[in-house]
C-alpha cells in the first residue's frame, strides 16, 4: 500500500472532490448504457416464466394472466425504466423460481465476493509491487529476468488451471488449506482467512503479474530521469530515492492497470468461485443464468456494475492524487 | 490368520468404544455445536425448493427428507415402513385406509402434528394450484381426521399403493401454520423431520440442526448437518481430504481416485435408470419401427462399460432387477443388432437412413457421445445439441428426443403414471396405451403383500414398455464416498436417510 | 506492415511469430494432420501417453492428439470471431469520434464507457446461457465488450495525429476527411491496433477456454481446446495430466500473442508514443 499513500495530502481536497464529481457526472450515462444492455438480456431471451411456472396444463389465458403478473406484457422501455427505478430504491425483484428477493440473495453473497476481491487486490499490490520494484531496481539482472518470465507465463494461464493447481498443491499434496467452501468472519478470523487465501491468490495472479510488469516499466523509465539521477548525485539514500521519488512517479501506469483489474476481481471471479465452491455474486449470476432466472441475472449484473463503477471512480481519484497529469486520461 | 482375527477384535472393541463416546456426546452435549464431531457435511445437491408440494424435481426428495418426515418411510430396499404413522389399516374392500399417527408429535415450530394437521397437509398437496403432487392424490377422494391420531383416506378405487406413495414428497407433512405463507416455505421449511433448517443460501449451502422432537431422534447422532452441492469432480479428493465434505456423492470416473486416496466408497445400485425420452407424436419418432431401430442400435453393455466404468446393468424397462415391478420377460427385449436396426429402419421407409437430433442435459455427458456413434453406425445419423439451460423440457416439450434419467418414485404405480400416463410429466407425447389404465388399476387393487401383486404390477410394466417409445438404457449406480470418521452409512435404493450415522471427533 | 517487420527483427518477435505461424498452420491443416479420426471411439479409454497415442486417449478412447489438432480451427477462429466483432464496432467509432463533431464524440465515449462497466466473463456467460447455449452468442458478447479497448486505442492514436501540421496542411489543400484518414492517420493507428488485436485475441482464447470449462458453448462431439481441458478435468484420477496438453496449446498461443504484442509495441514508432498509448488504451486486454 506504500504506492498509494505516497502523495496523500499533497493535493487540496477540492481538486479531489472535483475529480470525484467529474467521475460521477460521467457515471450517469455510463449507468444508463450498461444497465440498459443488462436489461436487454432479459428482453432478448426466449425464457418465459409464465409457461414454466404454470406447467403444461396452462391455457393461453392463464399464460397471459401470468405474463401480466410478471409485468411482461408492458413495452420493453417502460419495463426497463420501472426496473431501474425500483432498483434505485433497493428493489431488484424476485427470482422467478424460488421467489426469493434478488436483493436479499445478493446481500448474502456480496460480502463473499468483496472479501475475495479485497484479498486478491491486497495480494496483487504486495506481490506485484515488491516484484515490480525489485525488477526495476535490478534492471537487466537475473531477478528482473525471472520476474519478466514469471509474469509472462502467469498471463497465459487460464484461471481455472491456476485454481485447480493451487488446490492440488495446498489441499492435496501439502494439506494445509481447505479446498473450497466459505466461512464468514464471525466463525473466527483465522478460519475466515484460511478459506479466503487460496481463492484470493488464484484471483490475484493475473493482476499481480500486470502490476509487476507495469511497475517495472514505469519505474525503470523514472529511474533514468534527470531528477532521480540528480537526487542520487545529491547523496540521498538509495531506498529513499526508489521508494519515494521513483515509485511516486513511476506508479501511475501500475495504478491505472490495477484500476482496470478491479472490475475483473469483482465480476470475473466466477471461475474462482466455481472451483472453490464460494457462494459469491459471480456464482449466483452463473447459476441463475444457467437456470434461466432472468431477474436474478439482471439484478446481480446491476449490482456488479455498481460496484465496478464505484471502485473505478475510487481508482481514478487515486490516480489524480498520485499524478495530477492523469486527469487528462480519465 | 490368528493375528488377523485378533486385530479384528481389537478394531471391533475400538469401534464400540468410539461409537459409545459419540452417542454420549450427541445426547449429553448438545451445546457443543460446531465441534467437528457433531457435524456432518453432505455433498449432494440442494433442492430446487424446500416445499415438497411445489417441487418439480424428483431428486429434491432426498434433501426434503432431512426436514420433513413422511406419513410413512421407505426402508433400504424401497418398501414402506412406519413413519409419522405407527401403522395403517386398510378397510376390507380396499377403498379406504386409516393411518394411526404416533401420539404427541410436534412440528419443528412447536405446533401440534395431529390428524388435523396431516389432513391439512395432504389437502394442500391435493388442492394447491401449483401442486406437483396432486396427480398422485387423484385416487384420494376425501380425507378425514377421525381422532387426534387417526387419519382416514377414502379412495375412489382400490389402491394399495398409498402407504408407499406417502413416504415421498406426497406424504411429507408440512406445518399448516407455515404453509399459510407458501412462498416463505420455499426457503423456510417447517416439518417434523430429523433436522431443522437453520440457514440456507440457495445454490450454496443449507445448514441444519438436529430436531430433538423428531419421533426417531434417538437414531440421529449428528447435531449439525450441512448440505452442499457435490464437489466439482476435479477437486473431490481434496474436498474430502480437507474436511470440506464428510460424505460426498461421486461420479463413476471419480471412484478410483477417491478410493486410491484412502476414502471408503459405498456403491449402491439405486432405483433410477438412464433413459431416452421420446415424443412419439413428432416425426420420425411417431413410427414405432424407427424407435425400435434406435433401441436395437444401442449397445447398452458398451454404454455401461465405457461411460460408467462397468457400473450398472442394461435395462429395457424403468425398474432394475430385484424391484417388484421389474418384469424379467423384458430383459434383453431389444438386443444390440446393427443389421436388424438397419432392416427396421428400411421397413419404416428409411432405407437410406434418417437424420435425428438428440438433446443432452449437459455437454460433458459421455453417454450422449457414445449413443451418437452407435446410432450413426446403424444409419441413424444423429447430431447432438445441448438443451438451453433452465428450460424444462417436460413442460416446453421443445426437444422430442432427450437423454434423461428417470428418478424412481416411491410407488411403482406412480412411476408408471409419471412415465406413461396420459398426463404423465415425463410422457412427452401424452399418449398412453389402451390397456395400461386397466392394468395399473388391477395392480393397485392388490395389497402389497398379496402373492398376486408382483405379477399384476409386472404385467402393467410389460404393457407400458412394449407400447411406449421410451428407450431405457442402464441402471444408475450411486457412489457415496465418506471420510473414515463417518460410521453407519447405509445403502438406500431410494431415499437416502441418516438414521444411525455417527461422526467421530 | 513496417511495424510487424520491425518487431520480427527482435528475438521475442521471432519466437512469437514462429509459435503463431505453427498455430495458424495447425488451425488450417490440423484436421488433416491428425493421426486418428478425432471422433472415433475405441475400447482404449483413458490411456496414458505412449507410442500409439502421443497425448493418450480420452474418456471415450479417442486420440487426444488428434482431438487437439482437430480442435485448433474452432478454438483459434472463435477467438478471431470475437476480436473481429470488437474491431468493427470499436475502430470505426474510434476513428470517426475524432472527426464527426462533439455530440457524436460524447455519445460514443459514453457508450464505450458503459460497455467497459460490464463485467466481462460473467456477462458473456449470461449472454450465452440466456440467448441459447452456443459459443457464437458468447463471442458476440465478448466482441461487444472488447470494442471499448479498440475504440480507445484508435481514438488515442487518431487524436494524437488529428491536428498534426501535415494533416492540417493536407486539409488546407482541400483533402477530404476520408483521404486524410486513409493516407495519414491509418498508418499511425495501425501499430497500436495490431498490439491491441494481439492482446485481445489472447484474451479471447482464455475466455473461450473459461466458458467451455463451465460447460458453456460446448457442442459434443466436436473438439475444442477448452472443451478437451474441461472434460479432462473429470478424469484426473485416471489421467492426471490429461488437461495438460490442450492447456499447453492454449498457453503457448496466448503467450506468443502477448509476446508479439510486446515486441511490436517496443519497436513501433518512437518509444514515448507507444508507452503513452499503453497507458491510455493499448493496455494488455486480459479478460478472465
Amino acid at each position: 500500500m506504500t504506492t498509494l499513500n505516497v502523495r496523500t495530502g499533497v493535493l487540496s481536497p477540492h481538486r479531489v472532490a472535483a475529480a470525484a464529481g467529474r467521475a460521477l457526472l460521467i457515471a450517469v450515462p455510463v449507468v444508463l448504457v450498461s444497465t440498459f444492455v443488462t436489461f436487454m438480456l432479459g428482453g432478448l431471451t426466449d425464457q418465459d416464466p409464465a409457461s414454466v411456472v404454470l406447467g403444461d396444463s396452462a391455457t393461453p389465458a392463464d399464460v397471459a394472466r401470468m405474463r401480466a403478473a410478471f409485468g411482461l406484457d408492458q413495452p420493453l422501455l417502460s419495463r426497463y425504466l420501472l426496473w431501474l427505478w425500483n432498483a434505485l430504491h433497493g428493489d431488484l425483484g424476485a427470482s422467478w423460481f424460488t421467489k426469493i428477493p434478488v436483493a436479499q440473495s445478493i446481500a448474502e453473497r456480496l460480502p463473499v465476493s468483496l472479501s475475495v476481491a479485497a484479498g486478491a487486490l491486497l495480494i496483487a499490490v504486495v506481490l506485484g509491487g515488491v516484484s515490480g520494484v525489485l525488477a526495476a531496481v535490478r534492471q537487466g539482472g537475473r531477478l528482473d529476468r525471472a520476474v519478466t518470465v514469471v509474469t509472462s507465463v502467469l498471463a497465459t494461464v487460464p484461471g481455472f488451471v491456476a485454481a485447480i493447481a493451487l488446490i492440488t498443491v495446498f489441499s492435496l499434496l501439502v494439506p494445509v488449506l481447505p479446498s473450497g467452501g466459505w466461512a464468514p468472519p464471525s466463525a473466527g478470523l483465522l478460519t475466515w482467512a484460511s478459506f479466503l487465501l487460496l481463492p484470493s491468490v488464484a484471483l490475484s495472479l493475473d493482476a499481480a503479474a500486470d502490476v509487476a510488469r507495469q511497475l517495472r516499466t514505469g519505474m525503470a523509465d523514472t529511474l533514468h530521469e534527470n531528477y532521480i539521477v540528480g537526487a542520487r548525485v545529491r547523496g540521498l539514500p538509495g531506498w529513499r530515492v526508489v521508494l519515494v521519488h521513483a515509485l511516486r512517479n513511476g506508479a501511475g501506469p501500475a495504478v491505472a492497470v490495477l484500476g482496470m483489474h478491479v472490475p475483473r476481481l469483482i465480476g470475473g471471479a466466477v471461475i474462482v468461485e466455481t472451483v472453490f465452491a464460494l457462494p459469491g455474486v459471480g456464482e449466483l449470476t452463473k447459476t441463475a443464468a444457467l437456470g434461466g432466472d432472468v431477474p436474478v441475472v439482471q439484478g446481480a449484473l446491476l449490482v456488479t456494475i455498481g460496484v465496478v463503477l464505484i471502485s473505478s471512480a475510487l481508482v481514478n481519484v487515486l490516480l489524480v492524487k498520485l499524478r495530477p497529469a492523469a486527469r487528462r486520461e480519465i | 490368520m490368528r493375528a488377523g482375527k485378533a486385530l479384528k477384535n481389537v478394531l471391533a472393541v475400538a469401534a464400540l468404544v468410539l461409537t459409545g463416546c459419540a452417542s454420549q456426546t450427541s445426547v449429553g452435549n448438545m451445546s457443543a455445536a460446531g465441534d467437528r464431531g457433531d457435524t456432518l457435511t453432505w455433498g449432494w445437491s440442494l433442492p430446487s425448493t424446500w416445499d415438497p408440494v411445489t417441487s418439480a424435481v424428483g431428486n429434491d426428495v432426498h434433501a426434503l427428507t432431512l426436514v420433513y418426515e413422511g406419513i410413512t418411510e421407505t426402508d433400504e430396499k424401497g418398501e414402506a415402513r412406519p413413519g409419522l404413522a405407527r401403522s395403517w389399516t386398510y378397510a376390507k374392500d380396499g377403498r379406504s385406509v386409516t393411518f394411526h399417527l404416533r401420539p404427541g408429535l410436534t412440528f419443528s415450530d412447536g405446533t401440534k402434528l395431529d390428524a388435523a394437521a396431516v389432513k391439512a397437509s395432504l389437502e394442500r398437496g391435493k388442492g394447491a394450484k401449483d401442486s406437483t403432487v396432486a396427480p398422485q392424490l387423484t385416487t384420494v377422494e376425501s380425507i378425514t381426521a377421525d381422532s387426534t391420531t387417526d387419519v382416514t383416506l377414502r379412495l375412489s378405487q382400490v389402491d394399495y399403493q398409498i402407504p408407499l406413495l406417502l413416504s415421498g414428497k406426497t406424504g411429507q407433512v408440512v406445518s399448516p401454520a407455515a404453509a399459510k405463507d407458501a412462498t416463505g416455505l420455499a426457503t423456510r421449511p417447517v416439518g417434523a423431520g430429523p433436522f431443522v433448517l437453520k440457514s440456507y443460501v440457495p445454490g450454496s449451502q443449507a445448514t441444519l440442526v438436529k430436531n430433538p422432537t423428531f419421533w426417531n431422534a434417538d437414531q440421529i447422532h449428528v447435531t449439525n448437518f450441512v448440505l452442499k452441492p457435490a464437489p466439482d469432480p476435479s477437486v473431490a479428493v481434496a474436498g474430502l481430504q480437507s474436511g470440506q465434505f464428510d460424505v460426498a456423492d461421486l461420479t463413476a470416473s471419480q471412484v478410483g481416485g477417491v478410493k486410491a486416496a484412502g476414502f471408503p466408497v459405498g456403491t449402491t445400485e439405486v432405483l433410477p435408470v438412464r433413459v431416452l425420452d421420446v415424443n412419439n407424436t413428432v416425426k420420425p419418432f411417431d413410427n414405432p419401427k424407427v424407435v425400435r431401430a434406435i433401441s436395437t442400435a444401442i449397445d447398452r453393455q458398451a454404454l455401461v462399460r465405457t461411460a460408467n466404468f462397468g457400473h450398472g446393468r442394461p435395462v429395457w424397462q424403468p425398474f432394475p432387477e430385484g424391484y417388484v415391478a421389474h418384469d424379467p420377460e423384458l430383459d434383453n427385449l431389444y438386443p444390440h443388432d446393427v443389421a436388424k436396426a438397419k432392416r427396421l429402419l428400411a421397413e419404416a421407409g428409411h432405407p437410406d437412413g434418417i437424420d435425428i437430433q438428440l438433446a443432452l442435459g449437459k455437454a460433458e455427458d459421455p453417454v450422449g457421445e457414445l449413443i451418437q456413434r452407435q446410432l450413426n453406425a446403424a444409419g441413424i445419423r444423429t447430431t447432438l445439441t445441448v438443451q438451453t439451460p433452465g428450460v424444462n423440457n417436460y413442460i416446453t416439450r421443445r426437444y422430442p428426443f432427450v437423454l434423461d434419467q428417470f428418478n424412481a418414485r416411491q410407488s411403482p404405480v406412480q412411476a408408471l403414471q409419471v412415465l406413461f400416463g396420459a398426463q404423465g410429466l415425463m410422457n412427452l407425447g401424452k399418449t398412453t396405451p389402451a390397456g395400461l389404465p386397466a392394468a395399473v388399476a388391477r395392480a393397485s387393487g392388490y395389497p402389497l403383500t398379496d402373492p398376486a401383486y408382483p405379477a399384476a404390477i409386472q404385467a402393467a410394466t410389460r404393457i407400458a414398455v412394449t407400447n411406449m417409445p421410451n428407450v431405457f438404457l442402464f441402471t444408475v449406480t450411486r457412489f457415496t464416498a465418506h471420510t473414515p470418521k463417518v460410521h453407519g452409512l447405509r445403502n438406500w435404493v431410494d431415499i437416502q436417510r441418516f438414521e444411525g450415522v455417527r461422526v467421530e471427533k | 506492415m513496417t511495424t510487424i517487420t520491425g518487431a520480427l527483427r527482435t528475438r521475442a518477435g521471432v519466437i512469437a511469430a514462429t509459435v503463431l505461424a505453427a498455430v495458424l498452420l495447425l488451425a488450417v491443416s490440423g484436421p488433416f494432420l491428425a493421426p486418428y479420426d478425432p471422433l472415433e471411439n475405441s475400447a482404449e479409454i483413458l490411456r496414458p501417453p505412449g507410442a500409439a497415442h502421443w497425448f493418450g486417449t480420452d474418456y471415450l478412447g479417442r486420440d487426444v492428439l488428434s482431438r487437439v489438432l482437430a480442435g485448433a480451427p474452432t478454438s483459434v477462429f472463435t477467438a478471431f470471431e470475437a476480436v473481429g466483432i470488437g474491431l468493427v464496432i470499436g475502430v470505426v467509432p474510434g476513428v470517426t469520434s475524432v472527426y464527426l463533431g462533439r455530440a457524436y464524440e460524447w455519445i460514443t465515449l459514453r457508450i464505450m464507457d458503459g460497455l467497459i462497466a460490464l463485467p466481462f466473463l460473467i456477462f458473456a456467460i449470461a449472454v450465452a446461457a440466456l440467448l441459447g447455449n452456443a459459443v457464437h452468442q458468447a463471442m458476440i458478447a465478448v466482441g461487444i465488450l472488447l470494442a471499448p479497448s479498440f475504440y480507445r486505442v484508435t481514438r488515442a492514436a487518431a487524436l494524437s495525429h488529428a491536428n498534426a501540421q501535415y494533416v492540417t496542411a493536407a486539409r488546407l489543400f482541400g483533402a477530404s476527411t476520408w483521404w486524410v484518414l486513409r493516407t495519414h492517420v491509418w498508418s499511425k493507428i495501425l501499430p497500436a491496433l495490431v498490439v491491441a488485436t494481439a492482446n485481445a485475441t489472447a484474451g479471447g482464447l482464455l475466455i473461450v477456454s473459461s466458458l467451455t470449462f463451465l460447460g458453456i458453448g460446448v457442442v459434443p462431439p466436436e473438439p475444442t481446446w477448452g472443451g478437451i481441458v474441461a472434460s479432462g478435468l473429470g478424469y484426473l484420477a485416471q489421467v492426471p495430466y490429461g488437461p495438460v496438453f490442450p492447456s499447453l496449446f492454449i498457453m503457448a498461443t496466448v503467450g506468443a500473442l502477448n509476446l508479439l504484442a510486446d515486441a511490436i509495441r517496443d519497436t513501433s514508432g518512437d518509444h514515448g508514443r507507444a508507452r503513452a498509448l499503453s497507458r491510455t488504451g493499448a493496455r494488455r486486454v486480459r479478460l478472465t
